[in-house]
């Protein structure tokens, strides 16, 4: 599903990822950890085609990310999901409208919207909020409401940017049981954070990343 | 459907948002198209004017004052005959000391005890009109300079060469302006749309997370640039249309200039269409050029 190998990445002479190998399967759920600075952010923008590596490979369901053309990028990325720190919603658009922009972008008919969306925020149990401003709701909820958007197009891949960086523990905690469940329906997630709770919580496989090098590989069926 | 709804709305959408700036847009390009147009609109009028006035080209031809009734009949028909000449008059030497007399009263006395009439027949002669009129009056008057029982041809080309160099020199002035004036609206466009872009950064950030095309994030500000540049024309057409009104009701009030008044003309119809499109297309394609570059970032 996801294969890097040797990946080195630099931004302007200063280093971020160091001869990084890593292969991902169809339906796992894979954390990345590691202090601040180690790489996560950019492990996760260069699967996601925000970066291209310096040296090395990516492969993304078979394609190779680093021989993409800008063009093409935009059709990559409506086969995955991309949730970040900052909830990033339209504040001006409603629940439903902000979730429904996927599906807009693709051009799908009005009656599959409304079914994809309303599925997508039931997945996070937003449903009864859907006609709310985005600007009004709770840090939680628009969590809640960047999850179903990245689901909303029944992505294979999922990245999560430290989705929980901006919640209280309790928050964090429904947040990563939703992760869970998502991953739980067959989608393959990768979630950078440097929060132990989390850690344990999902018991899945754990990449840790020091100073820009992949150091310890645990858990999951490897 | 639902894809260009999209994009319509949020085109009105940041026409709205930033309306104080597409306000400045909008009247700043008006400003510039309606000082093209101006210009514009003074050319299509003094061209007018030219023509009308180059339509009667007027060559006199005196004739020898020896020529008999014959040749002169003979000349008269080989001028009547001739492609470059719409229309002649004949006018004897009695007419010619008649309509002297008339218009100078006071210098006729001059003219008598001093034995026969000195002054010449002649054939006034209207020129057809032609695409150029000063080479074609030069042509013509030598040609029948050598025509025999011609004595001489006048015709005054100074005011017609003046007329088509003036008329050459606007047309460069409105090639000149108009790139000078286009580029400008075009700037103006451009920078309004611009901010309206960076405005929405975080806009496009979100678009481009969830795999929207350079084209989809792109065409709304397009669009908005091309309803900036035609609502900018239509405006400058607005004002030139008030001003030009105003001139006529003016000139109405003065009787010498009332025949000027008939002869002013307004933008056809088609010219106005074609200007606003031109408007749209200017403002479509400086929004265009502006946020084009971010189509092409990976980001
Ligand atoms: N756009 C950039 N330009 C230059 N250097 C960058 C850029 N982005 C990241 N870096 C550098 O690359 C290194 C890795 O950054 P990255 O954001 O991947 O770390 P991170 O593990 O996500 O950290 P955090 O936990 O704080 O989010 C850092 O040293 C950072 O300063
Ligand atoms: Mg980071």
């Amino acid at each position: 599903m996801i294969h890097l190998f040797h990946v080195t990445k630099y931004y302007q002479g200063c280093l971020a990822l160091h001869d990084v190998t890593l292969r991902v399967e169809k339906g796992e759920f894979v954390l990345v950890t590691g202090p601040s600075g180690a790489g996560k952010t950019t492990l996760l923008k260069l699967i996601f085609g925000s970066e291209v590596p310096t040296e090395g490979q990516i492969l993304v369901q078979n394609r190779n990310i680093a021989r993409l053309r800008p063009s093409d990028i935009p059709y990559l990325r409506r086969t995955m999901g991309f949730v970040l720190q900052e909830f990033k919603l339209l504040p001006g658009k409603t629940v439903f409208d902000n979730v429904a922009l996927p599906l807009i972008i693709r051009g799908l008919s009005s009656t599959e919207i409304t079914r994809k969306v309303m599925d997508a925020l039931r997945g996070v149990s937003m449903e009864h909020k859907k006609t709310a401003w985005a600007s009004v709701l709770s840090a939680g909820e628009q969590q809640r409401v960047c999850i179903a958007r990245a689901i909303v197009n029944s992505p294979l891949i999922l990245l999560a940017d430290e989705p929980t960086g901006n919640l209280d523990p309790q928050l964090a905690h429904d947040i990563t049981e939703l992760f869970k469940a998502i991953n739980a329906r067959g989608t393959t997630v990768m979630l950078a954070t440097h929060n132990r709770q989390i850690v344990e919580q999902v018991n899945g496989r754990v990449v840790s990343l020091h100073c820009g090098r992949l150091v310890t590989d645990q858990g999951g069926y490897r | 459907m639902k894809r260009a709804l999209y994009v319509l709305r949020e085109a009105v959408t940041g026409f709205r948002l930033h309306r104080a700036n597409s306000m400045i847009g909008i009247v700043t390009t008006a400003f510039t198209l309606a000082s093209f147009g101006l210009f514009g609109l003074t050319y299509l009028n003094v061209r007018n004017v030219a023509r009308m006035l180059q339509q009667d080209l007027q060559v006199v031809v005196y004739l020898q004052d020896d020529i008999s009734d014959a040749d002169r009949e003979r000349l008269e028909q080989q001028l009547r005959n001739d492609e470059q000449v719409a229309a002649l008059t004949y006018v004897s030497k009695a007419q010619a000391l008649a309509e002297f007399r008339q218009q100078f009263p006071e210098e006729s006395r001059l003219l008598e005890g001093i034995g026969p009439n000195p002054l010449p027949a002649s054939f006034v002669i209207t020129l057809a009109s032609s695409e150029r009129p000063s080479a074609d009056l030069a042509d013509f008057g030598e040609r029948v300079t050598e025509f025999s029982g011609v004595e001489y041809v006048r015709y005054n080309r100074d005011w017609i060469e003046h007329l088509t160099l003036i008329i050459r020199y606007f047309e460069l002035g409105a090639v000149g302006m108009g790139i000078v004036l286009g580029l400008a609206s075009a700037t103006i466009i451009a920078n309004t749309v611009s901010l309206a872009f960076y405005a929405r950064k975080d806009e496009v950030e979100i678009l481009r997370l969830i795999g929207a095309t350079g084209l989809f994030i792109a065409l709304p500000y397009i669009i908005e640039g091309a309803m900036l540049g035609a609502m900018g024309s239509g405006v400058a057409l607005g004002l030139l249309w008030s001003g030009f009104e105003v001139l006529r009701a003016r000139l109405a009030d003065s009787v010498w200039l009332s025949d000027v008044r008939s002869l002013l003309k307004f933008f056809p119809a088609q010219v106005s269409i074609m200007l606003i499109i031109a408007g749209m297309m200017l403002g479509a394609l400086a929004s265009f050029l502006s946020v084009h570059r971010w189509m092409k970032v990976r980001v």
